[in-house]
């Protein structure tokens, strides 16, 4: 039985090494550990992870329904390790899922805070209760070991259909949800691939996948076990899967035509070859050979279309998921960095691992495979490597397990460079002055959405204001220069009501207003370090003269607002700052509550820009973070 | 050299790091499920709770057992445990790279205790080798490890000293370091797979030797069917420990008479 323990001891070095990329990610985040982007958001872990995990366990449902709903009763003894399957699947989607999320630990936000209008809201609420009837579906086997909790496992049993009818309304919900998922992107996913009626194509693709799925699994752990395969069942099997991807393909090329878009496999582009490869690996070629009974009913025929066939689903899943994106997404093509690939792998691996714990330990087979660490006791024998006895078959299997996790997780570990673990930085977003002389037009980063802002009226409102009797008639007069103060702070050596964005310089980033390189460089104030710093201590800020020693300028009398550091606040913040605060005090004293309110600054219309100059505007943008106003 | 140290300080630390910590992990949580196993398995299940924390506690202050056999031995010997585990955890250069790598740091000592202490370690270590080679009965009980991990351990304490306290040139730095890098790295990868896997196991020691150290249910009998002893007596009245040669035996007889 060293197929078993072979087979055992890759999966554990497998989820070792994404035991490494995993802490990873949760270490230095999404950007630095994946290569996922804003122009691409959903990578490979969810075409592979969710998408087409979802689909590989479309077998559950599948099976459940012949053997429940339509009593196929010869089906029964494949139902518990489809089922199996299927629950591990999902969790490994769930898992899965907690490494792809941003904040996976706001995943239950989804079941408090609906969404009824989103596809994924319906996919992540059936998954969720999906989950929750296939384990109660399978709970009832492992419990057949515990006799005090029979009266458990007879409840449960009692409740064994309509489970299954939940289960097969949910997994027809989501499984063609996933699909809905795409229907926004119409301009995204390749024609050849975006139809609306994506949700029926995943939906009869997940159950030929799940049919394929039970069919490779079986074989698998057939050989795995060195246990007769069935064979004669499986091909049956077959049978009807050959209907459902001839099904599939009907309603493919059907849809294709009625769209008008077979023309396009006349292209020569790579996405009609993809086309092709796809369809003949995931449907053709596993239709014919399932149409001859000889091949059907053979050993090495089901190995090739069942891993056909799987194959070629979980690729359509990639496919419509990404991979047909990549015209579209601009000038950087994302490629899957390592960590993603080994975290899905170690995802799979992982439930791998418990499906070959739950097959040894209860009963899924009608007859339970022999433990293979059970194997009647040999006389002691000294490994070569370390020269001595690792103990009975069961410690022997624990150590070589635990030690192929620890060397794998340690390699890991070492390939996480530090070149992932740095920061790529925000892009500089520099401020322009503001146009205009009595109202000005406020628009930092010049894309068009600002604030007209009425400085003459501001200036006027705010001064002091004196009240005369002259000859009798009361005049009111303003001194409009005593308001500057209020809003301009802080002067530019030598100058006087400098502008905001002399110091404010970037749109979204804080800014060195004090420019301690330009103090002391030979080509600026040429200062030592001693002018400033006092001798002795550190050459920190707490440790250096104020600026206005020098600068008696530099903070106009009246001044409110008191700057105590050297660097300065984004432009959005400062303008944010000052105008939010003021029109709140004032809010109150003029008794206008909506002062303060986003709508009574930002009232402009949008001016209109026409596509062209705004994809100029926006080209040298694209591929890194974009802040829409 | 440069290229070289930065592989030892980098991905070579993560692999060493790694190992030495999960490795040590894996050996504790074995040892702990081979204890429960061995506890289940077996028909005795009384265990002397108090008298066993008690033991492990003590075990783990080495005040108590210093003098019980060869005292200048177990003196030398926590001298060099103090220097050794202090040292590279506290020292205030080691603590500002962790600082630098990761963000946070830790309590550090000075450097002028770092001095005294390494200068404690590299005395001390020939000191217990010699120790266990001069002595017959030790050197009977030793394993090849016992050897030479003391004199392994020492050799970073060595480096370390040199680069931190002598103006050497910059290629002997550098060289100096690389022994200190590597010959580290080498140490955290042997924790867990040499007998220096005690400094995470020490604690269990005492106690999984109280609760795991139980047989079978009439394992003894079957013992004694095996060595062919079952029409003999199998206790002794009054037992003597150590091992009773022919001659004494018969030596004992004669006084007898």
């Amino acid at each position: 039985m060293n197929r078993v323990r072979n087979f055992k001891l890759i999966l554990w070095m497998i989820t070792g090494f994404a035991a490494a990329a995993g802490a990873a990610r949760y270490i230095f985040g999404l950007g630095p550990a994946t290569n996922l982007t804003d122009a691409t958001p959903w990578g490979l872990w969810i075409g592979f992870d969710v998408m087409s995990g979802v689909a590989l366990a479309a077998g559950g449902f599948v099976i459940t329904a012949s053997v429940y709903i339509f009593k196929l009763d010869k089906f029964h003894e494949i139902t518990r390790p489809a089922v199996l399957t299927a629950f591990l699947g999902y969790i490994a989607v769930a898992v899965g899922l907690l490494f792809d999320l941003g904040l996976p630990w706001n995943i239950w936000h989804m079941i408090i805070y609906w969404n009824p209008h989103s596809p994924l809201f319906e996919v992540g609420w059936c998954v969720m209760l999906y989950l929750a009837v296939l384990a109660l579906e399978f709970i009832p086997v492992p419990l057949e070991e515990f006799p005090r909790l029979g009266a458990i496992r007879n409840f449960l049993v009692k409740f064994r259909l309509p489970l299954v009818i939940i289960g097969i309304a949910l997994s027809t919900l989501h499984q063609s949800s996933l699909g809905s998922l795409f229907l926004i992107m119409p301009y995204r996913v390749h024609p050849l691939w975006y139809t609306s009626i994506l949700p029926i194509l995943f939906f009869i693709s997940a159950i030929g996948l799940g049919l394929m799925m039970v069919t490779f699994e079986s074989n698998f752990t057939a050989w795995l076990y060195k246990r007769k395969p069935e064979t004669a069942l499986l091909g049956q099997l077959g049978n009807a899967a050959r209907w459902v991807f001839i099904l599939y393909l009907v309603v493919r090329f059907g849809d294709l035509a009625a769209r008008g878009q077979l023309g396009l496999l006349n292209g020569s582009e790579w996405q009609v070859k993809l086309f092709w490869f796809e369809l003949l690996i995931m449907a053709i070629i596993p239709i014919i050979m399932l149409s001859i009974p000889k091949v059907r009913n053979s050993l090495g025929g089901q190995w090739t279309y069942a891993i056909m066939g799987v194959t070629g689903v979980v690729l359509n899943r990639i496919d419509v998921g990404g991979l047909t994106h990549i015209d579209r997404t601009g000038s950087g093509v994302y490629l899957p960095m390592w960590t993603e690939i080994v975290i899905s792998a170690g995802v799979v691996s992982l439930a791998a691992l418990v499906f070959l714990f739950m097959v040894e330990r209860f009963k899924i087979w009608e007859k339970r495979p022999a433990d293979p660490q059970a194997e009647p006791q040999t006389l002691p024998e000294f490994t070569p490597v370390f020269q001595t006895w690792l103990g009975d078959p069961v410690i022997a299997a624990r150590t070589r397990y635990s030690l192929a996790f620890v060397l794998a997780t340690a390699i890991g570990f070492a390939l996480v460079t530090h070149d992932v673990a740095k920061s790529k930085g925000v892009d500089p977003s520099p401020v322009q002055r503001s146009r205009g002389s009595d109202t000005l037009w406020v628009d930092g980063n010049t894309d068009g959405f600002g604030v007209a802002f009425k400085h003459a009226y501001h200036m006027k409102i705010l001064g002091e204001t004196s009240i005369d009797t002259v000859e009798g008639v009361e005049t009111v007069s303003v001194d409009v220069n005593t308001s500057c103060a209020l809003c301009h702070h802080m002067n530019l050596p030598r100058d006087q009501n400098s502008g905001c964005y002399a110091c404010h310089a970037d749109m979204y980033s804080k800014t060195d207003a004090m420019k301690h390189e330009w103090h002391s460089s030979p080509q600026g104030a040429n200062l030592a370090c001693r002018d400033c710093h006092a001798k002795g201590g550190p050459k920190s800020a707490d440790n250096a003269k104020k600026c206005d020693v020098c600068h008696s300028d530099l903070f106009p009398s009246g001044a409110t607002i008191k700057v105590e550091q050297y660097e300065a606040l984004s432009y959005t913040d400062a303008m944010h700052t000052l105008c939010v605060d003021c029109h709140r005090l004032k809010a109150d004293d003029v008794s206008r509550p909506d002062l303060a309110q986003c709508a009574i600054c930002h009232s402009e219309q949008r001016s209109f820009v026409d596509e062209n100059t705004l994809a100029g505007r926006y080209q040298n943008l694209v591929g890194k973070s974009l802040i829409l106003p | 050299m440069e290229a070289w140290l930065e592989f030892g300080r980098g991905p070579l630390f993560r692999i060493s790091f790694t190992l030495m910590v999960l490795g040590s992990l894996r050996i504790i949580i074995l040892q702990i499920i081979g204890m429960i196993e061995a506890y289940n398995r077996s028909a005795d299940k009384i265990v002397p709770w108090g008298d066993l924390w008690k033991k492990t506690f003590s075990w783990l202050i080495p005040i108590f057992n210093i003098w019980r056999k060869r005292p200048v031995y177990s003196v030398i010997s926590v001298l060099f445990h103090i220097g050794l585990i202090l040292v590279p955890l506290f020292l205030a250069a080691h603590v500002l790279l962790w600082k630098n790598s990761v963000g946070f740091g830790w309590f550090h000592i000075s450097q002028s205790l770092a001095d005294y202490l390494t200068l404690l370690v590299i005395i001390t270590a020939p000191l217990l080798f010699l120790m266990r080679v001069l002595n017959k009965n030790s050197r009977f009980i030793s394993r090849t490890q016992d050897f030479v991990i003391p004199l392994l351990l020492v050799i970073p304490f060595i480096t370390g000293y040199i680069c931190v306290n002598s103006s050497i040139s910059a290629t002997g730095y550098q060289v100096m370091m690389f022994f200190h890098v590597y010959v580290g790295n080498l140490i955290m990868i042997m924790v867990p797979f040499t007998k220096i896997a005690h400094c995470v196991l020490m604690p269990f020691s005492q106690f999984v030797t109280g609760v795991g150290w139980k047989f079978p249910k009439g394992a003894g009998d079957k013992i004694i069917a095996t060595l062919g002893y079952g029409n003999k007596p199998t206790w002794f009245d009054n037992p003597r420990i150590g091992i009773v040669t022919e001659a004494e035996t018969s030596q004992e007889q004669e006084d007898k008479k």
